[in-house]
């Protein structure tokens, strides 16, 4: 059961602030003031202002989590799971983070790239399901800063018009974003016995590997697919019960036409009907923080009755045979899937269920 | 600080030991490049102490389809590349072009792509900066994914690249659950 969640990007701190651009599909791109770009190709990402400090964020978001998670519970020694970039760092931040929030011991940083976050998640779904924890906060973040910029600028990766455009025609990569996020994960005994509030039930998980390359995706999705296969066995839940999509979505040629062709073994005929967009559209690619952002998001989403919009989309891609969301809509789907891919052929699902 | 290479581990309950490796395995060890990654030890690091692990069991590439579907790959390093990321920072520093290279390999996941490829292990790819010991805790990842039912075996591979005072070391062990009657650390097949 989510029984917390926190979200902080480039719109501001809380659902309150990152929901209605979402639903909407404004994105929140500007040209990058952290740090000089002029060297790049591309200038823009969603950046909170100023210079905003990772272990200050994960405290923030984790703190915030727990408030959201009432009625208050005891937090003392609940274990905490991080996901953040590889960094010789990571040891004494995840300390700092576990010390000021006054959470339990932090058994390891998530690091898997793009599919840290979703990651955590699992494995903390993972142990409560069999009994073995109660309570597990996981939060990740990741803050957009010149040497990743410098990187994914030299890979070309980033988007050379300045917008993301997943799924779309013309699309030609991925913008960064800022992203932090917390979650509270609770078995339904615990949540029942102190009487929270259920934002929704994290109800399957998958993972599987491509096998493939070292950062290209297999382009016929077949990773992804067994993913999304596994979360929904693992809850019982078949394809056609799932009514929304928050896709990877880069927005990169390649790694959208493979998560459609993901899209169109598990859906069959109906991957031309289920709505789908990528949040990354609006709030950026928040690397090893994105799959717990995005899950938040989808949760939130799933709250208020209205699927996310995909933002920049310019017309159909023949490669990209979707019903990507580009209006704002209502929608109660009962269930929705929250997908992650990542460099060396990682890939993730969430199911969420609505409460 | 003891390269990983250096002890043997401890095994956890419900887990078996299948195949294992360590680099550097004498004092003359070398690293074979790999095409593709550049400046830092580390990709290679990992990748020969996986393939020496691999071919402990496998003989040679790739995997047995039938077990290589559904095993996982965990990268355990409290420090990670340190060699890569400092070599981003010096370009920046120095206002040179960062090598289009290190894009990829600047994240952990990416040598992992080169194993799986080569070896076509098909299950979950997990990285993580330990808050203890690396293997220790590469171990109880491998435990989680046994667990969880996405994977039947577990390529666990803890690697550090040396401080100060060590040299480069890594240690890889192929482990599977243990069984009724199996010991902890005793392999079940012949190699």
């Amino acid at each position: 059961m989510v029984t917390g969640l926190a979200v902080r990007s480039a719109f501001g701190t809380g659902a309150g602030a990152l929901l209605p651009p979402a639903l909407a599909g404004t994105p929140a791109f500007a040209p990058v003031t952290r740090f000089g770009t002029a060297a790049y190709r591309t200038n823009v990402a969603a950046t909170m202002p100023g210079a905003p400090d990772l272990t200050d964020e994960l405290v923030a978001a984790v703190g915030a989590a727990c408030a959201d998670a009432t009625p208050a519970a005891g937090w003392a020694g609940v274990p905490l799971l991080l996901a953040a970039h590889a960094d010789r760092r990571n040891r004494t931040v995840a300390a700092e983070v576990a010390a000021r929030t006054g959470l339990g011991a932090v058994p390891r940083t998530y690091t898997a790239a793009c599919v840290a976050g979703s990651t955590a998640l699992a494995d903390a779904a993972g142990q409560i399901s069999r009994g073995e924890l109660d309570r597990v906060v996981v939060a990740a973040g990741y803050l957009v800063d010149p040497d990743t910029f410098a990187l994914f600028d030299a890979g070309r990766a980033l988007a050379r018009d300045n917008q993301a455009r997943p799924f779309s025609a013309g699309r030609s990569g991925l913008l960064l974003g800022d992203g932090v996020a917390a979650v509270v994960l609770e078995s339904a005994a615990a949540a029942a016995g102190r009487g929270a509030p259920v934002r929704a039930r994290l109800a399957g998980w998958g993972r599987a590997g491509d096998a493939y390359h070292v950062c290209q995706p297999r382009p016929d999705g077949a990773g992804l697919a067994r993913a999304i296969g596994s979360a929904l066995q693992r809850a019982g839940v078949l394809p056609a019960d799932v009514g929304y999509v928050n896709a990877n979505g880069t927005g990169t040629p390649f790694s959208d036409a493979a998560e459609t062709a993901a899209l169109h073994t598990v859906f069959g005929p109906d991957a031309s009907s289920v709505p789908v967009s990528s949040t990354k559209s609006v709030h950026g690619h928040a690397l090893e923080a994105s799959g717990l952002l995005e899950f938040a998001l989808t949760v939130l989403a799933l709250g208020a009755g209205r699927l996310p919009v995909n933002a920049g989309y310019l017309g159909p891609d023949p490669n990209c045979a979707l019903a990507v969301v580009v209006e704002a809509r209502a929608a109660t789907p009962r269930y929705a899937l929250s997908l992650n891919a990542a460099f060396g052929g990682a890939n993730t699902a969430l199911l969420v269920a609505a409460p | 600080m003891t390269a990983p290479a250096a002890r043997r581990p401890t095994v956890p309950s419900g887990l078996r030991v299948l195949a294992r490796a360590v680099w550097p395995a004498t004092d003359g060890d070398a690293l074979p490049p790999i095409a593709g990654f550049i400046v830092s030890s580390f990709n290679p690091l990992v990748a020969e102490v996986a393939e020496r692990c691999l071919r402990e069991r496998y003989a040679a590439p790739p995997a047995p389809p039938a077990r290589a579907e559904s095993t996982a790959v965990v990268l355990a390093s409290v420090r990670g590349d340190t060699a890569t990321a400092t070599a981003v920072a010096d370009a920046l520093r120095a206002g040179r072009r960062v090598p289009p290279l290190l894009f990829f390999q600047s994240n952990p996941n990416a040598v992992l792509g080169h194993i799986t490829a080569r070896w076509g292990l098909a299950g979950p790819v997990v990285c993580t900066s330990p808050g203890g010991d690396a293997l220790a805790d590469g171990l109880a990842v491998a435990r989680l994914l046994l667990a969880d039912g996405d994977a039947t075996e577990v390529l666990v591979i803890a690697a550090e690249l040396a401080d100060d005072s060590d040299r480069d070391g890594a240690t890889a062990l192929l482990v599977g659950p243990a069984g009724p009657g199996t010991a902890p650390d005793e392999p079940d097949e012949p190699r």
